[in-house]
């Protein structure tokens, strides 16, 4: 691990950040660059692969997340590793994503120079779009905003990204003179040795803010599974999903729902009118359309052990259930039970893929 | 609640499991007759979605049997098996929506008796845990 200053002029770190991801495309480093760029509206900011330097005027900043960047590199190297280098700038939670991604054979990282953003939080789509008081979204949740942000961030699991070539640290950094630039591997070192840039002298400052932001975090965190620990039993589960419509926009936007196609969206569930009949006189009545509480139950099963708690089905549902209120203590109980965190290390095995002979002897007994 | 009778649901696997309820059958052990069987190729191709199903429409219990580990007839199904279970039970847990009601039982084509005590052992617990709230509900 090395660490540089990035110099920052105007008190525009975004700009600054823009200025090197040019440097990276004009050196041919990189053939295209796929960052958070805000729409010409400036109402909100969307991953944009870039190619030409003249078009790039990202803001890897702006505290919005209406896509995982995880998704979009799955999309883009899918189906063949891109040809030539890309340089992606991912958030921790979209780095988190994309591991997990890669783990279940769904994105391959050859040519991909990844560069995580240090992230203050981010803010429902709408809010970025409508934020109220005088501040820019970016300039407010920068400076320490932080009545808008998401409930996802504000119980973020590690805000710092792990396991990327570059990291762009904001943390502990003073933001309107400079930034810090890290490098983790070899390929990013390889970026850093044509950037020529000066040497950090130590991170001191960078390590307490993290630890700070980190003890924050996990304590709004302990506090929110607190809170919310009244959802228990069925009375109270079937109400929390009161509002649900069964769109599975949730599934839709979830990074880790990878299926080409759910199985909630196939037939297996369609059945012919006397099973309605049957059913509907076994129980006196039923709501339809039916399987919402099933289906939801079922997609914890199927995706909670990687889980990153990004919160995008949260900000997807138009019912604006709040489902990390239910998610974060359901992620944090299966992981532990497996001793499993999704997007640690790429190395780590998922845990529905292993087994060891010597556990659980107790089951089934 | 005396006359109350539980429907279990048991996803039996074709190799031991299944084999072992034959064997209760044919060689006339007597166990409740609350159970409805499912056979299944192997306890690893039940899917969590299947025994939530069975629970959320309302089955009082539900038995996932396989075979005893390393008896697996397909080598490692049922060690993928506790582990999907485990999880499947995890999270019934944390929402309280009854994983008490989740069975798992490695029961081999040769212990008729297991399967017949199993079911009996079921039956009486499930009696006391009393009818699945999920099977008079509505709006799931």
């Amino acid at each position: 691990m090395k660490a540089y200053i990035l110099p920052v002029k105007d008190k525009d770190p975004s700009a600054a950040v823009n200025e090197m991801l040019k440097g990276l495309l004009s050196s041919g480093e990189v053939s295209s660059v796929l960052a958070l760029q805000e729409t010409p509206s400036g109402k909100s900011a969307f991953p944009t692969m870039i190619s030409d330097p003249e078009k790039l005027s990202s803001n890897v900043f702006a505290p919005i997340l209406p896509v995982s960047t995880g998704t979009m590199v799955s999309k883009m190297t899918r189906v063949r590793a891109s040809p030539e280098p890309v340089a992606v700038v991912l958030r921790a939670c979209e780095m988190r994503a994309l591991t997990e991604l890669i783990k279940l054979n769904q994105a391959d990282l050859a040519n991909i120079i990844t560069i995580g953003v240090d992230c203050h939080g981010t803010v429902p789509i709408n809010t970025y779009s409508n934020y109220p008081g005088e501040k820019k979204p970016t300039d407010a949740v920068l400076g320490g905003e932080e009545k808008h942000l998401r409930t996802a961030c504000l119980s973020c699991k590690d805000p710092v990204p792990s396991n990327t070539d570059l990291i762009i640290g904001t943390f502990g950094a003073e933001m309107k003179k400079e930034l810090y630039i890290i490098s983790n591997t070899e390929a990013g070192e390889k970026i850093m040795s044509g950037l020529d840039l000066k040497e950090a002298k130590d991170l001191k400052n960078r390590e307490k803010a993290i630890e700070d932001i980190r003890n924050k975090k996990d304590k709004y965190r302990s506090k929110h599974i607190e809170e919310h620990s009244d959802i228990k039993g069925i009375d109270k589960v079937a109400e929390f999903f009161d509002t649900c419509v069964n769109c599975h926009n949730c599934m839709k936007a979830c990074p880790i729902c990878y299926c080409k196609e759910c199985l909630f969206e196939s037939s297996v569930f369609d059945l012919e009118g006397s099973k309605y009949v049957n059913k509907a006189k076994h129980r006196g009545a039923f709501k339809t359309p039916p399987d919402s509480l099933l289906f939801h139950i079922t997609r914890f099963n199927h995706m909670i052990l990687s889980c990153v708690e990004c919160g995008l089905c949260e900000q997807a549902c138009p019912s604006n259930i709040p489902l990390m209120d239910i998610i974060i203590p359901v992620a944090e109980n299966a992981q532990d039970e497996f001793k499993y965190l999704p997007g640690r290390d790429p190395e780590e095995e998922m845990p529905m893929v292993v087994y060891r002979e010597d556990e659980y002897e107790e089951v089934g007994e | 609640m005396e006359d109350f009778e539980p429907r279990i649901v048991g996803f039996l696997c074709n190799w031991c499991s299944y084999a072992g309820a034959d064997l209760a059958g044919t060689s006339r052990i007597q166990y409740p007759p609350n159970i409805r069987v499912i056979r299944v190729m192997c306890s690893g191709s039940v899917d969590s979605v299947y025994v939530n199903r069975a629970l959320l429409e309302g089955a009082d219990a539900v038995l996932i049997g396989g075979c005893h580990m390393g008896d697996c007839h397909y080598i490692n199904g049922n060690y993928k098996a506790r582990r999907r279970m485990v999880l499947v039970k995890n999270i019934l847990k944390t929402l309280g929506l009854g994983e008490e009601r989740i069975w798992v039982r490695w029961i081999s084509a040769s212990e008729g008796q297991r399967f017949a005590d199993t079911v009996k052992e079921i039956v009486d617990e499930t009696k006391k845990l009393g009818p699945n709230p999920m099977a008079k509900r509505w709006n799931v």
